[in-house]
């Protein structure tokens, strides 16, 4: 990420065909492949190695989502048809969010354990704000207000942590706990719900999570994001090869635009389906849309920014970064805040799929953090710290979703569900811990 | 724990020297028991310890006697001094008391672990499993020690995963939460089942007498004798023998006062317990069982801590693991250990929580995230370090009676609808308090990172 490209060339004498696999095998783990590779078949050989030094990237996890892909349907047929994977995708976009803030604290080498709880409050505050009877605020005012409520703790959180130096995790877990008593405080020991058709903000706030596009909207909208991002990535890489840079070989940047292409039809051609058992309900629903802002936006913000550049130095190396200069405690308040701004929308997100919110629901939520954790680790972010991408909480989250959805389906009870995603935990953290070993050779 | 004291009045090479005026920073990491001759020094040196951070008990003994007073004064009728009161405050404290040591072990070598609530839950539904009447029909005893054993097992699981793979402990036992609340509900037979023990047979009542069952006052007030006398007795004896090898020891009017202090603390107990707490046709009074329980937990653990190799190898791992380890401990080894012990404490707590609800466990009867963030809260709380190192089991009992009083209290309140939030709110910012205070007295007697 943060390697200079153009000091790369340097060691392989200018030689435009080294051949990667034979010798410079640990500089090659370290610089990703798209800085060295001249041709396809170079790149897809310095993907291996890096495999094989243990930078294994998203691999696994796309291997684990085939697996969980093909285990469940060999065990019940419906899964992978367009109904029940338009539902998986739909339960999956709070682990998604919630693992994508989780991913914020994780990058730093710290832990953020309120994330769940954090959700839980935006859920109750954005439906207590649109209340007719109550605060009765027009459902954007209260997003809105919702989401810098959450940023509130987030700040709280992060100012903690990063400038009185409280353990994370500790900081978090007693943040938990309190967010717990104030949200019920919020709830006011009842029963809040969105579901009342009558009243506009609310028919807003339940759409979020429920409503979708209709089926032609989706296949514009798909048409005009995969063109936006596909040309922008031609003329990024157009650009950056006429200034003489390293850039990926043509073919790889067509081939990435072709699977952007690809999985963008077969999602809106899944969701197209008329999924109703009666009536009609069809098109790709909002929600998928929200999800890829916040990872498209995460995701520049990380690999784009300065901002993204120091919060990987500060994982990768806390005393380095400060020693370069970079304000510790400003980075690390900022990611809580980040971290807690996305758990709100989550929130916004939770409240909406619930429908009506109880003390219990609130409750539950907290579980939600283990989870989110669990996606992340998953996806491929390391627990260290300094290695991770948004796009991993995404992979991660829809494994989450996929286990919980496919051990539903074959009515597996609740309990046994916990115990597999803490099993799939606990194999992700290993395989973290074990390439990181691989990787580096320490302990 | 681990200076030489042999050392120390080499350098000081005066009997009466004043310690107010240098070596400040030495008698500052030197335990004032070690140094101070005289009373009047020991109170100095110990003020300097105060102020240098190293506070020990002092802030939560002082916030127990914040809150008790603080509740007295609100409780509808100043009702939280009752002795009834006290005495449910006991019991209900004494789960947390146990799960709070356990957790010490796992703290003092800087790791944590996040799966105390869920394996006390699982011990206290083994051992109530087995002793059912048409069932296993075990012997209490032996049901009790399968509890133990089996949760041991599951820690030492925990500790091979953290000690030998170094998967961070909190995600190692993050897991065991998820796991093992799932695992609770499988050997419970459901989400709806329960397990209750029958009073009416001796062997099931001996476990529901854990903490329900009382001793009667006069033989509380023999055996207390017997404790205190016991303790005064190894105290005296062992400070004039390290005198009489000329090695330093705390001065006799210290030991007095230590015997007095322990002497008094029981005699309230034993007299706050003997009050009729029940009606004037049935009265109850006498000590629970549960009290000389905890004591016997406290006391082996602050054997095992203070006076083992296996207690001052923690403390070494706690304090740089990295030291430890050239020194030659077998660091893995002892974590795995520390480990197994921590759940098969928790073990013991979850049948006394078992015990405390009459005898009934259901999956309604505890949340296991709420236990270990109590316990994890009354060990911090109670002064036990996040960081590794520092902390004893006296300040898990300590911890947990301030977690159990301000529990109990807020339920006192009748506040209505803001009694089920507090609940959460006051553990929540009292850890919050005293990881602050750990993190600034940590700065304050230098020993933090920049980073």
């Amino acid at each position: 990420m943060t390697a200079d490209s153009g000091q790369t060339p340097a060691p392989t004498a200018g030689a435009g065909t080294v051949d990667l696999t034979a010798d410079a095998k640990v500089e090659a783990a370290d610089i990703p492949p798209e800085l060295v590779a001249q041709s396809l078949g170079q790149y897809f050989r310095a993907s291996w190695a890096r495999v094989r030094g243990g930078n294994s990237g998203v691999l696994p996890v796309v291997l684990g989502l085939v697996l969980v892909a093909i285990g469940f349907q060999i065990a019940n047929s419906k899964f992978l048809s367009a109904q029940n994977l338009v539902n998986l995708f739909e339960q999956s976009t709070v682990y998604m969010l919630l693992a994508i803030a989780e991913i914020f604290a994780l990058l730093l080498g710290e832990i953020d354990l309120s994330v769940g709880l954090v959700m839980g409050l935006g859920s109750v505050v954005v439906a207590e704000l649109v209340q007719p009877t109550g605060a009765n605020w027009p459902w954007w005012a209260a997003i809105i207000v919702t989401l810098i409520a959450c940023a509130a703790v987030g700040a709280i959180q992060g100012t903690m942590v990063a400038r009185l130096r409280m353990p994370s995790f500790i900081v978090t877990l007693g943040g938990l706990l309190i967010l717990e008593g104030v949200a019920i405080i919020v709830l006011g020991g009842s029963l809040v719900g969105i579901g009342n058709s009558a009243f506009h903000n609310e028919v807003v706030i339940y759409d979020i999570f429920w409503g979708s596009f209709s089926p032609v909207v989706s296949w514009i909208l798909m048409a005009v994001i995969v063109g936006a991002a596909g040309i922008g990535l031609w003329v990024r890489e157009a650009n950056k090869r006429r200034h003489g840079l390293e850039t990926p070989p043509p073919s790889l940047t067509a081939l990435k635009i072709l699977l952007m292409a690809v999985s963008g039809i077969a999602l809106v051609a899944i969701c197209n389906v008329n999924r109703a058992h009666f009536g009609t309900i069809e098109g790709v629903p909002y929600i998928i849309l929200i999800v890829l802002v916040v990872l498209v936006a995460c995701t520049v913000l990380l690999q784009r920014t300065r901002f993204g550049r120091y919060v990987y130095a500060i994982g990768g190396n806390a005393e380095a970064a400060r020693r370069a200069g970079v304000s510790l405690p400003a980075i690390r308040t900022w990611c809580f805040v980040l971290a807690s701004v996305i758990a709100g929308i989550a929130g916004v997100l939770f409240a909406s799929w619930q429908v009506s919110l109880t003390t219990n629901i609130i409750k539950a939520s907290n579980s939600y953090v283990l989870l989110a954790v669990a996606a992340a680790v998953i996806g491929g972010t390391s627990l260290f710290g300094g290695r991770g991408k948004t796009i991993h909480g995404v992979l991660g989250g829809l494994v989450i979703g996929g286990i919980y959805n496919g051990l539903y389906l074959l009515g597996v009870s609740s309990q046994w569900i916990d115990v597999a995603v803490a099993a799939v935990l606990l194999l992700a953290a290993l395989v973290d811990v074990l390439s990181r070993r691989g990787a580096t050779g320490q302990a | 724990m681990t200076a030489d004291p042999g050392e120390t009045p080499a350098t000081t090479s005066a009997r009466t020297v004043d310690l107010t005026e240098d070596a400040k920073v030495e008698a500052v990491d030197i335990p004032p028991e070690l140094v101070a001759q005289s009373l009047g020094q020991y109170t100095r040196a110990w003020l300097r310890q105060l102020r240098s951070g190293n506070s020990g008990v002092l802030p939560v003994v002082a916030a127990i006697v914040i809150v008790a007073v603080v509740f007295e004064i609100i409780t509808p009728e100043h009702a939280f001094l009752r002795p009834s009161n006290l005495v449910f405050i006991f019991g209900l404290s004494t789960v947390y008391m146990v799960l709070a040591i356990a957790e010490t072990a796992v703290l003092l070598l800087a790791e944590v672990d996040l799966s105390v609530g869920a394996v006390a839950l699982i011990g206290g539904v083994i051992a109530f499993k087995l002793v059912q009447q048409p069932g296993a029909n075990w012997p209490w005893w032996l049901a009790l020690l399968a509890a133990l054993v089996i949760c041991g097992a599951i820690g030492a699981a925990q500790g091979v995963l953290t000690a030998i793979l170094r998967i961070p402990s909190f995600v190692v036992t993050l897991a065991g939460f998820l796991l093992f609340s799932g695992i609770l509900i499988v050997i419970l037979g459901g989400a709806d089942s329960s397990v209750n023990l029958n009073t009416s047979d001796p062997n099931q009542n001996i476990i529901y007498e854990m903490v329900q069952g009382l001793i009667s006052p006069v033989v509380g007030w023999i055996v207390l004798v017997v404790l205190v006398v016991a303790y005064g007795a190894s105290l005296w004896l062992r400070t004039t023998s390290r005198r009489r090898q000329g090695l330093t020891a705390p001065p006799l009017a210290l030991i007095a006062i230590r015997i007095a202090l322990v002497a008094i603390i029981g005699a309230a107990v034993v007299i706050i317990c003997s009050v009729n707490r029940g009606s004037a046709l049935k009265s109850v009074t006498g000590i629970p069982w549960v009290i000389p329980i905890v004591l016997v937990v406290l006391g082996i653990w602050t054997l095992v801590l203070g006076r083992t190799r296996f207690g001052r190898y923690i403390y070494a791992i706690g304090g740089n693991p990295e030291a430890a380890r050239r020194a030659g401990v077998n660091v893995p080894g002892i974590r795995i250990w520390a480990f197994a012990l921590c759940s098969a404490t928790a073990a013991l707590g979850g049948i006394l929580l078992g015990s405390f609800f009459f005898g009934e466990y259901s999956t309604n009867t505890a949340d296991p995230g709420q236990l270990v963030l109590y316990s994890i809260a009354a060990a911090v709380i109670g002064g036990v370090s996040l960081f590794g190192g520092r902390g004893k089991a006296i300040h898990g009992i300590l911890g947990g009676l301030l977690i159990g009083s301000i529990a109990y209290g807020v339920s006192l309140l009748s506040l209505g609808s803001l009694s089920t939030p507090l609940e959460y709110i006051l553990p929540g910012a009292v850890l919050l308090a005293a990881v602050l205070i750990d993190v600034l007295s940590r700065r304050g007697s230098g020993g933090v990172n920049r980073v």
